[in-house]
């Protein structure tokens, strides 16, 4: 029996791929019933094979399907479930797809419509942190001008008051869309209209405004949870600084170097932030670290993040099952009281990184296709976030994010032992995918000193030269195998090529080359 | 240590990116420290050749193996053939499964080499596909809106 009864008894998911996964292995857990939706694309995806009904919406292309708010209403009214849960991306920071399913009378779980809205726009965001006291990144409060020949010479005179480089940021934005980084003043009418132009076209709204460039910094983020009285705790950060694109790649948490005395100070902050917000159920908070050691605000996500799950390994938190208690109208719970207790000192640590469809040798472009070979870790302190099984197609209409891999141990450096380990298991073949990054990283000395900063790749990342190394062993396996040589590849320590090292000892690549002559060869 | 027994072996990668590697018999060893995933390999009924794919520390790489005496074979006969590849049929096919978004030629169309002919879009990535050489366009095998998968035909040039 249950401890609490299931905070409800039906919902529907509004999203896709191993986050709808992640949310139905929630509503399994808590006895609740989990309606999926889907596209043409994903007719047979993981989120649909395992949710108790699935309701169509239309074909691939997501304003045809994953992003039809009518349709998504329509599907969770018709299934009968009482709440929808939006996971990230998609519909779910848009306020009025929140309030579309309570307009229906159903619950949203995630903050209120209200909140979204004045979190959603950035300036909103960055005008209430500085009403109550939060430091933010320097730069305009009010949206810049763009194409007004005769504000040009005004906002070039804020800017050289904010200093370059700044970056142009559209105030609806995320995901660095609409964002340009201006050098000299020179630049700045053509990058306000460019911005503004891109960000009209990716969010429906064009408004923009000036920050400063903090480089190198670090990306810091406060996970908060809230109740239905008001009541915000933080229960933890995140660090976030290892991205391209401005699209994170390695997340980790608790962010390391800082003491416990600071970790309150942030946390404090995000807390009153979100206090003064009205937020509720999960949102983050994000803040850049500058290299002096001071926070500045960046923005609010009003939403379940990408890398929840670093903070649930760290708190032994379900952050989706607390949503849902949190949006049946429950209190803040017992156990997420005692982790905001624990926050700032909390004795355990955790990685994660995404394996992505991309080639991180040609500027992570994206590689769509059929995932050939998929076999993903596990063992101690290893858990694998995934939609994905040998034979599925990655379609090229959605993000690229395959899998998310985490490791946790008792302190960084296992953390960190642990994910080489565990992406050694890791096996991946048909699409191109991250995994050579993560090796990288996970062997880098400047990772394990914790030498983290948003230009980290740039910097220490040579994707084209790392692949080069690996092209030569590719022709050679390819050679050896191709003369049936796979003999003795399979029996290291004979004749076989390699010396028996403790790599060699770990021959299961070679046997299961061999398996893989004799069962799926095509005849 | 293992060698490559019999005749000398031509490998490269499918995408005919960076150098073949000759490999002589009883030549070269394979270092024990990589982490290697052969896949199943297909035979390409058109070339003859039979493609494999490997990841190492995971990078994928297709490839492309044949007996090096073949493949010199198979290189004088291209070179006596001349110069047919230069002005002769080229059909240009996706490199990457998307959707067209926009297509800037119409059949008849007299291209200059790097010249736009079409934008495929796949994962919120925008692709121009340019003319690899100057030509005319025989065929427009898409249209906008259209969906494509690896390696359908898109343009054909003359």
């Amino acid at each position: 029996m249950r401890k609490d009864a299931p905070p409800f008894r039906r919902i529907l998911i509004a999203n896709r791929g191993e986050i709808a996964v992640r949310i139905i292995r929630a509503c399994r857990d808590l006895g609740v019933e989990a309606v999926s939706v889907y596209s043409d694309a994903d007719a047979s995806a993981a989120h649909v094979r395992m949710a108790d009904s699935s309701v169509r919406l239309g074909p691939p292309p997501p304003a045809e399907s994953y992003l039809r708010i009518d349709a998504i209403v329509e599907a969770a009214v018709s299934s009968g479930a009482e709440a929808v849960h939006p996971g990230y991306g998609f519909l779910a920071e848009r306020a009025a797809f929140a309030g579309a399913v309570e307009a229906a009378g159903l619950v949203f779980i995630g903050p209120r419509p209200a909140a979204i809205e004045a979190l959603g726009d950035k300036l909103r965001a960055r005008r209430l942190a500085r009403e109550v006291g939060v430091p933010t990144v320097p730069g305009t409060l009010e949206p810049a001008p763009v194409d007004r020949p005769d504000q040009v010479d005004a906002i070039i005179e804020v800017a050289r008051g904010v200093g370059f480089p700044l970056l142009v940021k559209a105030a609806a934005g995320g995901g660095g869309r609409g964002m340009r980084r201006v050098t000299s003043e020179r630049e700045l009418p053509a990058a306000l209209a460019a911005g503004s132009h891109e960000a009209l076209s990716a969010f429906g709204d064009g408004t923009v405004y000036i920050e400063r460039e903090i480089s190198p910094a670090r990306h810091v983020e406060v996970q908060l949870l809230g109740d239905s009285t008001g009541r915000v705790v933080a229960i933890g950060e995140r660090d976030c600084s290892l991205q391209r694109r401005h699209q994170k790649l390695v997340e980790e948490a608790p962010a390391p170097g800082l003491t416990p005395a600071r970790r309150r100070k942030l946390h404090a902050m995000a807390a009153q932030l979100g206090t003064a917000a009205g937020l509720s159920n999960a949102a983050t908070c994000e803040f850049l670290l500058a290299p002096d050691g001071s926070f500045a605000f960046l923005e609010v996500n009003t939403r379940l993040q990408v890398e929840h799950g670093v903070t649930e390994l760290v708190t032994g938190l379900d952050i989706v099952a607390e949503q849902l208690s949190l949006a049946a109208g429950r209190p803040l719970s017992g156990a997420v009281l005692a982790a905001a207790e624990r926050a700032a000192d909390p004795g355990r640590h955790t990685i994660e990184v995404r394996l992505s469809a991309e080639d991180p040798a040609r500027d992570f472009a994206p590689t769509p296709g059929t995932v050939r070979r998929w076999r993903m870790p596990s063992g101690p302190g290893v858990r694998v976030d995934t939609a994905i099984s040998e034979g599925d197609r990655v379609p090229p209409d959605y993000d690229n994010l395959i899998a998310k891999l985490m490791v946790d141990g008792s302190d960084r450096d296992q953390a960190i032992d642990r994910l080489r380990r565990a992406l050694d298991e890791a096996e991946i073949g048909g699409v191109q995918t991250t995994l050579p990054f993560h090796r990288f990283v996970a062997r880098s000395s400047a990772f394990r000193a914790a030498e983290l900063s948003t230009g980290w790749v740039e910097q220490h990342w040579d994707g084209a030269t790392d692949r080069e190394r690996a092209r030569g062993v590719a022709l050679l396996a390819v050679a050896l195998a191709d003369r049936g040589e796979s003999d003795n590849l399979a029996r290291p320590g004979t004749d076989g090529l390699a010396s028996p090292t403790p790599r060699a000892g770990a021959g299961g690549w070679r046997r299961a080359a061999l398996d893989a002559e004799v069962d799926r060869w095509p005849r | 240590m293992a060698t490559v027994s019999g005749e000398a072996l031509r490998v490269m990668t499918a995408d005919a990116a960076g150098e073949a590697l000759v490999i002589e018999p009883d030549g070269q060893v394979l270092p024990a420290d990589r982490q290697v995933l052969l896949l199943p390999s297909a035979l390409d009924r058109t070339s003859g050749r039979r493609r494999r794919e490997v990841v190492v520390d995971g990078w994928r790489f297709e490839v492309d193996v044949e007996p090096d005496r073949r493949a010199r074979l198979r290189e004088q006969a291209a070179r006596a053939s001349g110069h047919a590849a230069q002005d002769g049929r080229l059909e240009i096919r996706a490199v990457i499964p998307g959707r067209v978004v926009a297509v800037a030629v119409n059949p008849g169309d007299r291209v200059e080499a790097a010249g736009q002919l079409l934008v495929v879009e796949a994962m919120k990535m925008q692709n121009e596909i340019r003319a690899p050489r100057a030509g005319t366009v025989a065929k427009v095998a898409v249209g906008a809106g259209q969906n494509v998968e690896l390696r359908d035909l898109l343009i054909v040039l003359e």
